[in-house]
């Protein structure tokens, strides 16, 4: 009943004004444009729910989408809780397909064409369950994928596939030198 | 169950509840630049001119690999999310986008619309320009540890 009168609520404000921002424990990241926000949401393989290629549905390597449950708008989880330039799909693939529960950051900005539905992910739970987990995943499972990438600095400083790009094109692109790149744009 | 049918009926009486089927695609052409979506739209590290192009071009790399999801910044201004590359449906850190990342290419593909979002599924990129938008010129290298202090 609860979840009815809040659906009948959000039916009588406007899509834009939504606010999810009820019950999140979402940690702030002071990004401009950012909202708290924790939904119910099936968990979705994008490609399969926009465009009807469902071959591989729920595949490694394929983003995954939430479909919020109130009122059937897909978010696009960009992010996940990890400050190192990870994505979501490896912290949301063991529920694809699956009813839960996500909290984190809503990215609403007027001013950048698409800058709507845009999700950071924080903690994941199935739907109804007592424990949330970390969306944090991303390091641990690249990790066990590069085993001989083992060293000191973050994973995108010894990921082999990034090094061999910045070896062959440097560090803008332009095949220029690691010091020449360096002084250029001091 | 009657509370079920009866948000069911709520939902549809207010044309939400369409199910999740895949929209009809459209065939486009879109020429733009392949970027890194979520330093483009949440501004984490400064204003759009700045997230793209060879000033971004490492950290491209980066939330590439990293399966941050890339997307064609086309020359119209808007943001086509990359489901699939040219057969290549790994759009969580796969090898194909990355070897375009900061390229600017002509892309050809359906698009998809969904609340708000424009989905692209490339069926061929026609031609790669590479990386023409050179404008660490104007913001040196964002973010600025991207290239490392070479070592004396």
């Amino acid at each position: 009943m609860k979840r009815l009168i809040a659906t009948l609520a959000l039916l009588a404000t406007p899509l834009s004004a939504q606010d999810f921002s009820e019950g999140s424990n979402a940690r702030e990241w002071n990004l401009y444009a950012e909202s708290p926000a924790t939904f119910e949401a099936t968990v979705v393989d994008l490609l399969c729910t926009v465009a009807g290629d469902c071959a591989n549905e729920c595949g490694d390597g394929r983003q995954l989408g939430l479909l919020r449950s109130v009122d059937d708008v897909l978010v696009y989880p960009n992010k996940n809780s990890q400050t190192s330039f990870n994505g979501a799909a490896y912290d949301l693939h063991p529920y694809c397909g699956k009813l839960v529960d996500v909290d984190g950051l809503l990215i609403e900005d007027e001013d950048i064409p698409g800058a709507t539905n845009i999700y950071l992910v924080q903690t994941i739970k199935e739907a109804g369950a007592a424990d949330w987990a970390k969306a944090n995943q991303w390091t641990k499972v690249w990790a066990k994928k590069h085993p001989d990438a083992k060293g000191k600095g973050p994973w995108f400083r010894r990921d082999p596939r990034v090094l061999s790009f910045i070896e062959a094109d440097g560090y803008l692109g332009q095949g220029l030198s690691p010091e020449e790149a360096y002084e250029i744009t001091q | 169950m009657y509370l079920k049918q009866l948000l069911a009926a709520a939902l549809a009486a207010a044309g939400l509840a369409a199910p999740a089927a895949a929209a009809e695609g459209t065939r486009v052409q879109i020429t733009g630049e392949i970027i890194d979506t979520w330093c483009y739209f949440s501004g984490v590290m400064g204003g759009t001119d700045a997230v793209v192009g060879s000033a971004h071009h490492t950290c491209a790399l980066w939330c590439s690999a990293g399966g941050i999801p890339v997307g064609l910044l086309g020359d119209d201004g808007e943001v086509y999310m990359v489901l699939k590359i040219e057969g290549d449906d790994q759009s969580a850190s796969g090898d194909t986008q990355m070897t375009l990342a900061s390229h600017e290419i002509v892309a050809d593909g359906m698009l998809y619309e969904r609340d708000g979002l424009n989905y692209l599924v490339v069926e061929k990129v026609v031609e790669d320009r590479g990386i023409t938008n050179l404008n660490h010129e104007d913001y040196g290298v964002v973010p600025p540890f991207a290239i490392p202090k070479p070592k004396k």
